[in-house]
């Protein structure tokens, strides 16, 4: 396994007026390709900004992202959006379906984006959501939609999930498939997968866990045998 | 494509909004388009005509012009052609007055043939006939005529029927409107005059200025001479053009206007809700180009769309409801609606900048990063306002404490609303008033002025013994009206004159309406006449009865008010004294009157008078109904628009306060109040502006009326029960809704 990612001393600090945070401070990690991270940490840690800086939606203010070796924090806007088209496939909390898009288009939308063949049906028949292929978001359970969101990320066969509490809204039956079905991508199907979660139990089924604490790296422990999202005590 | 259905589900699902925006830009092209059609199709149908026929540049009116004078005319001008111009009375039923024309060449103000042959000027048996007499008449081509003048009769064959450019406007001196039964012109060759043709009127064409070309007439011997935009039916008609453009000035402007800033308020608006949206394309990895694009799609195709239907129906329709009406005080071969550039321009416009608009506010957007986009908008933050700050902030109840805040956190939002309402109010204050001030303007002329009941016209020929045995029994009053030439402080115009003794049968009043006393031995001129040769009272002045040489001075003694003619009012006596005879005209009287005697060569009653200014005026109170219409559904679209997006803007607030457990009544009002307020503020701006637009409006009413716009309280009125009324019902449309609120719907974070 080679390294695919890494974050070198990066600093994120958000002015509103005369009010100063540092949500990012001085933070180090490296994260292997194919891997099964999860970034825990309380509320207000600095997780969700963590994952938008290695995800190309915000910038560092200082510091260096190396991504397949590429400097994330060297790129303008147009390379940041090339880069999240190609590399980086999201999931949010609140899946972020194009409300007045079918489950279905919603996933082929990314045809739009990048030059691979997408066959609409069989990814969501990855997920188990064949079936569901034409109904909109608003007629589709929390669980089906964050699964059409996992669909419409991996349908562009990304180096990298990021997924930002995709349990968060969802019951914890419904939570333990999405996050086997993630850990199935990282497992089988070598797709680097890094989850944010506040769920420390998620931490027995990583390969690696860092911890955030106040914008700062607490620990990151490398688990050597990492149980299945299925076994875990719920 | 999975955009472009994205784009179709997102304009389906918000359907209101955008079909408002279609029609916005729908009503505001239509009217402005419209307005201006109807415009510039009298200009260029007009015009057209007078170059079609070669219309005269200047008429010289003598007795006689003989081959040496022409000779010398053609010196200086580029044309010149002869007529002899006599009043004849057609051997019809009520014989009919037609003035006819015996021309030389036929090279200037050609007759305009629509039916039967061209005009031929060697043909001596034929006779070119008015086609709108011939109609009311029902004379055919072929058809023999007969005329009589000074003692004599010519009979002739109806060759062809038209249109002549000097009788675009034809009337009676009776009458405001043209009675086709009652009077027509004929051409006909200068060979059929029966003997002793004397050519006493010469139409030329001339390139040097209107100065120079009088300075060199006098070089030749002549009584008088009317320049083309002094000429009865081009300054009548230019004047009726005048009036149509000053609408066209103001009302589509303002249609234009109200209509853009809604249209650019709801497109900020509609972006700025899909602000999440626009987080989820960007973090998935859309290229901002192709977001924006997206975006420009929804202001592009519905604006485009109102746009293209408002250009091809606005032309269409709008002209089509002026031209009858037109066409009954009017003659013309044809009335066609026109056509301007600016129509293409505005149209272009209105679409450029919905979309460009819609660019700075989808670009404002796609530039923030794509993490902070994700997330909704951070609301405004804002200093208190010294309201908050002050010890009365917390005596206020919630209701206004509430509606302060959200007002002065959104005061974009607040700022459209009044602005919107202010320009439909203006709009409505403005309809209204024209349709009052017109209105007012009868009541003046025909209750407070003219309090006889009929007006008969004497002939010239008339017996002065059968005169004074009418005027007895009839119990009535000779007067003397003119057109005369007047000039002072360089000035110079052609007004009207009115001769007559103080009775009770005439008022003069003045500007407030009040009645007055013409005095003697001096002039009184109105005081719109006053204001355009800058006079008062004491100054000289110079005029001449049209058609007589004789110029005299008076002096100013009075002046009075008159709201339909404009000119002079003196007595017999201060006439006499001038050295000019008291030749009357008419006789007035407060009796009906239907017997024949040959003195009398017609007789009209008020009513009838009435009747033919409602004629004169109808194609203006068209133009006010269809600026109600528009004001009214203008102001539906907008305060219903403008309402959907602070609703939907407040919805969130509104779910809180509801869960909180705030009753849907008190929501109900909270709504309510912020908009009467805002209503409210735009009303009261809206009142000033409208008056000014009114002020405009009148202004341009043709040199002949003379009004104070004055600001009614029931118009005030009623332009508060209609914006009130839309505003309410919007509000109480939407307040239903608070009823339906899914609070956890609403609650619910993006998306």
């Amino acid at each position: 396994m080679s390294t695919i990612i890494e974050f070198k001393n990066v600093d994120k600090i958000y002015k509103t007026g005369d009010h100063i945070l540092k949500a990012m401070d001085n933070v180090n990690f490296t994260i292997e390709e194919g891997e099964f991270v999860v970034i825990l940490g309380p509320s207000g840690a600095g997780k969700s900004t963590l994952l938008n800086l290695l995800g190309g939606l915000d910038t560092v203010t200082s510091g260096q992202i190396i991504v397949n070796g590429h400097h994330v924090e060297e790129f303008n806007d147009n390379e940041l959006t090339s880069y999240r088209a190609g590399n980086v496939g999201f999931i949010f909390q609140f899946y972020n379906l194009i409300p007045n898009l079918t489950a279905i288009e919603n996933v082929e939308l990314m045809k739009d984006i990048v030059d691979v063949d997408i066959d609409g049906l069989k990814v969501l028949d990855s997920v188990g959501l064949k079936s569901h292929a034409n109904q909109f978001p608003a007629q589709l359970s929390g669980g089906e939609q964050q699964r059409v969101s996992i669909a419409r990320a991996v349908a562009k066969q990304p180096t990298m999930l990021l997924c930002d509490e995709p349990t968060g809204a969802l019951d914890s039956k419904t939570g333990v498939l999405i996050l086997n079905l993630l850990q199935d991508m990282s497992n089988n199907k070598g797709t680097t997968v890094v989850i944010v979660t506040h769920n420390a139990i998620l931490a027995e089924a990583a390969d690696k866990v860092i911890r955030i604490k106040n914008g700062q790296i607490e620990s990151i422990v490398i688990n050597e045998s990492p149980k299945k999202v299925a076994d875990l005590e719920w | 494509m999975s955009l472009f259905k994205k784009m179709l589900r997102d304009i389906k699902i918000n359907r209101t909004q955008f079909i408002a925006i279609f029609l916005m830009a729908f009503i505001g092209i239509f009217a402005y388009t419209g307005i201006y059609s109807e415009y510039y199709g009298l200009v260029q149908t007009s015009d057209g005509f007078y170059a079609d026929t070669n219309m005269a540049d200047a008429w010289v009116y003598n007795t006689d012009f003989d081959d040496a004078s022409v000779e010398k005319v053609n010196e200086f001008t580029t044309q010149s052609d002869r007529q002899e111009v006599i009043e004849s009375q057609a051997d019809l039923e009520n014989k009919p007055d037609v003035t006819l024309h015996f021309i030389e060449k036929g090279t200037i103000s050609k007759f305009y043939t629509t039916e039967g042959k061209d005009f031929n000027p060697d043909d001596s048996s034929g006779v070119w006939l008015d086609a709108r007499f011939a109609d009311a008449r029902d004379l055919k081509v072929g058809d023999k005529i007969s005329f009589e003048f000074d003692n004599q009769t010519v009979t002739k064959e109806i060759r062809g029927l038209g249109y002549s450019p000097e009788y675009i406007y034809e009337v009676s001196p009776n009458s405001l409107t043209p009675d086709f039964y009652e009077m027509g012109f004929a051409y006909l060759s200068s060979k059929s005059y029966p003997q002793d043709l004397k050519y006493n009127t010469l139409l030329v064409k001339y390139n040097s200025s209107d100065a120079d070309f009088k300075d060199k007439l006098s070089s030749i011997d002549y009584l008088s001479v009317t320049k083309k935009e002094d000429q009865l039916s081009v300054s009548k008609f230019s004047d009726e053009m005048a009036q149509h453009k000053m609408i066209g000035n103001v009302f589509p402007i303002v249609f234009i206007l109200v209509t853009f800033l809604t249209l650019l308020t709801t497109m900020t608006r509609i972006v700025t809700h899909q602000r999440t949206q626009i987080g989820i394309l960007k973090a998935v990895g859309f290229k901002d180009k192709v977001i924006i694009m997206h975006y420009l799609a929804y202001a592009f195709f519905p604006v485009l769309a109102g746009s293209i239907l408002g250009l091809i129906t606005g032309p269409m329709i709008i002209p089509q409801m002026f031209y009858p009406s037109m066409m009954r005080s009017y003659s013309m071969p044809s009335w066609h609606p026109g056509f301007d550039m600016s129509f293409i321009y505005i149209a272009v416009l209105m679409v450029a900048l919905s979309v460009l608009v819609t660019y700075f506010s989808c670009r404002r957007i796609s530039r923030e990063n794509p993490a902070n986009t994700l997330r909704p908008k951070a609301p405004h933050t804002s200093s208190k306002t010294f309201i908050e700050k002050s010890r009365l902030w917390n005596r206020l109840n919630f209701n206004i404490r509430w509606n302060l805040r959200d007002a002065s956190r959104n005061n974009f939002r607040a700022l459209m609303v009044i602005i919107g309402v202010m320009g439909c109010v203006a709009l409505l204050i403005a309809a209204f008033g024209m349709n009052d001030s017109m209105d007012e303007l009868k009541s003046w002329e025909y209750d407070d002025i003219t309090h006889y009941e009929s007006k008969l016209l004497l002939s010239k020929e008339a017996n002065p013994m059968e005169l004074y045995y009418i005027l007895n029994e009839t119990n009535g009053s000779f007067i003397m009206q003119q057109s005369i030439e007047m000039k002072a402080n360089d000035v110079e115009d052609t007004v009207s004159l009115l001769v007559s003794n103080n009775t009770d049968l005439i008022s003069y009043t003045d500007s407030n309406r009040n009645s007055i006393e013409i005095e003697e031995g001096d002039v009184s001129i109105s005081t719109k006449l006053a204001k355009k040769f800058n006079l008062t009272i004491g100054d000289k002045i110079r005029w001449h009865i049209v058609g007589e040489d004789k110029w005299v001075a008076s002096k100013i003694g009075q002046v009075h008010a008159e709201p339909i003619s404009q000119g002079l009012i003196m007595s017999p006596d201060t006439l006499e004294d001038q050295g000019l005879n008291f030749t009357p005209t008419n006789i007035i009287t407060d009796e009906k009157f239907g017997e024949n005697f040959d003195s009398i060569k017609s007789t009209t009653s008020t009513e009838k008078m009435e009747k033919s200014w409602d004629q004169m005026t109808s194609a203006v109170m068209m133009m006010v109904s269809v600026v109600t219409f528009v004001a009214v559904a203008l102001a539906i679209l907008v305060i219903y628009n403008l309402e959907i997006l602070s609703f939907t803007e407040m919805e969130r607030e509104i779910a809180t306060l509801k869960v909180l457990g705030f009753k849907t009544k008190i929501l109900r009002k909270l709504l309510l109040t912020q908009n009467v307020f805002f209503t409210a503020i735009g009303f009261i701006l809206g009142i000033p502006l409208g008056f000014y637009f009114m002020t405009l409006m009148m202004n341009a009413a043709g040199d002949s009326i003379y009004y104070v716009p004055t600001l009614t309280w029931g118009n005030i009125l009623l332009s508060a029960v209609i914006t009130f009324t839309i505003s309410i019902g919007v509000n109480l449309l939407f307040s239903d809704k608070i009823n339906d609120l899914n609070m956890v719907e609403a609650l619910k974070d993006v998306e």
